[in-house]
């Protein structure tokens, strides 16, 4: 749930970075945070375990400045993908007002994205909230793996896997090397920002 | 804010504050998609199984890896440099099949370096033989840096395991001063399954802390490692 302070004319979103362990959550963080650190002025916050996951979750802030008078705050989460913290994946989903579903593009992974793709909206279904009701965009990511050789998911089957029922708007990125990564974070605040506006017309 | 923010140029204005501040400097995908082709690469079924490992380990997995490791032995017997690699690999891969979710956290780690230092030695034209045998040295010396980190570990998780059966010994002993011990059935129970709670239907505080347990669980473990890591590098010094 944004925190909206009408006193302060301050409108804050939540947005998450949801998706299968190893799918590049944490590295689309760290590609926002490594392209715009001088731009957006804030600390991003994480944690790892010893073995480089991530552990609690991973945190970067982002200003956009004023607009209409508002100032507006986003926040941006990542949560573990492996499977065994259910837990804190479900408490980071608390008062999320937007989703970047990272499926990861290995044609090994497939199973995994559509796990995660169920798991997503298990929780969501925990608050109350369905996954077909927030703004959600899915991200394809690792397409660079394919210079590599490594066989990957086409896009249509992606696409019928996990975004025929959803009809999310779509992204090929590649979350190390940054095609598609401003680009989804971009399409997510701004479907945040329209469905805040929505819900308080 | 409903008077504010209910506009139908918002979403313009968001969407021009974000192209001032985001402006794009991404790459393109095409070039990407253009790729070299790795059909006739020599270790193209190595790396996608050690890809697929790096997500969960499962039997399946680790059998089709330590066959591929064989296969690729066999293919390299007169090759003394990549043989010795793929024999790292090898062990790394029994290691972590045998103890699974239990294997060190830096065997997957180790596992993927020694085969992108693989790769580099195999695929580079041209590499004198000297560098090879450089860059082979260095991925022993990290494999043996696992080995000991391995061998402290479970003396650690050995030496827990024998202090808290000496401290059940030890109160059995206390207990039977006082009463004979009793015919448990529990104890003949299978081990109790921990029970993840429905976090949606609970209250937020609980729901926290189930979360916060979580937390420091895997804190409790990383710590251990760190400590285990510590004693090495003390050692080592």
């Amino acid at each position: 749930m944004a925190i909206i302070n009408l006193r302060k004319k301050e409108v804050q979103a939540k947005i998450v970075y949801y998706g299968p362990g190893r799918g590049g959550k944490t590295t689309n963080l760290d590609y926002l945070y490594k392209k715009l650190r001088d731009r957006i002025k804030t600390e991003m916050v994480t944690i790892k375990t010893h073995g480089d996951r991530t552990l609690f979750f991973d945190f970067l802030p982002i200003e956009i400045g004023k607009i209409k008078g508002y100032d507006i705050r986003i926040q941006l989460y990542t949560v573990p993908g492996q499977v065994k913290y259910d837990a804190t994946r479900r408490l980071v989903l608390r008062g999320v007002d937007g989703i970047v579903f990272v499926a990861d593009s290995l044609e090994v992974r497939r199973k995994e994205n559509i796990l995660s793709l169920k798991n997503l909206s298990d929780n969501l279904a925990a608050y109350k909230k369905s996954i077909f009701d927030i703004p959600l965009v899915m991200q394809y990511n690792k397409r660079d793996l394919s210079e590599e050789g490594l066989p990957l998911i086409p896009f249509e089957s992606l696409e019928k896997d996990l975004n025929t029922k959803l009809k999310a708007p779509s992204f090929e990125a590649s979350a190390l090397k940054g095609p598609n990564v401003i680009q989804t974070m971009k399409k997510i605040i701004i479907m945040t920002i329209d469905s805040l506006q929505r819900e308080l017309r | 804010m409903t008077q504010s923010m209910d506009d139908k140029g918002l979403k313009a204005q968001v969407e021009n504050r974000l192209a001032d501040l985001f402006s794009d400097e991404e790459g393109s995908l095409e070039t990407m998609e253009e790729g070299r082709s790795m059909d006739d690469h020599p270790f193209k079924e190595l790396k996608v199984l050690l890809l697929s490992i790096e997500w969960e380990i499962t039997d399946d997995a680790m059998d089709s890896l330590i066959r591929e490791i064989k296969g690729r032995e066999t293919a390299y017997h007169d090759d003394r440099i990549i043989l010795t690699f793929l024999q790292l690999l090898g062990s790394a891969a029994k290691y972590i099949k045998v103890n699974k979710s239990k294997a060190h956290p830096k065997a997957t780690r180790v596992i993927s370096l020694v085969y992108t230092a693989l790769e580099k030695v195999a695929l580079s034209e041209g590499m004198a033989q000297a560098e090879k045998e450089k860059i082979l040295l260095d991925e022993v010396a990290r494999f043996k840096r696992l080995r000991e980190e391995v061998k402290v570990r479970k003396e650690e998780i050995k030496a827990q395991v024998s202090s808290k059966t000496r401290g059940v010994s030890v109160r059995q002993e206390r207990e039977a001063v006082v009463t004979p011990p009793e015919e448990t059935p529990a104890a003949s129970e299978p081990e109790k399954i921990r029970v993840q709670p429905d976090l949606g239907r609970i209250p937020p505080h609980e729901a926290f802390a189930h979360a916060l347990e979580e937390i420091k669980e895997v804190i409790r473990a990383e710590f251990k490692a760190l400590r285990a890591e510590i004693r090495l590098w003390r050692e080592s010094g």
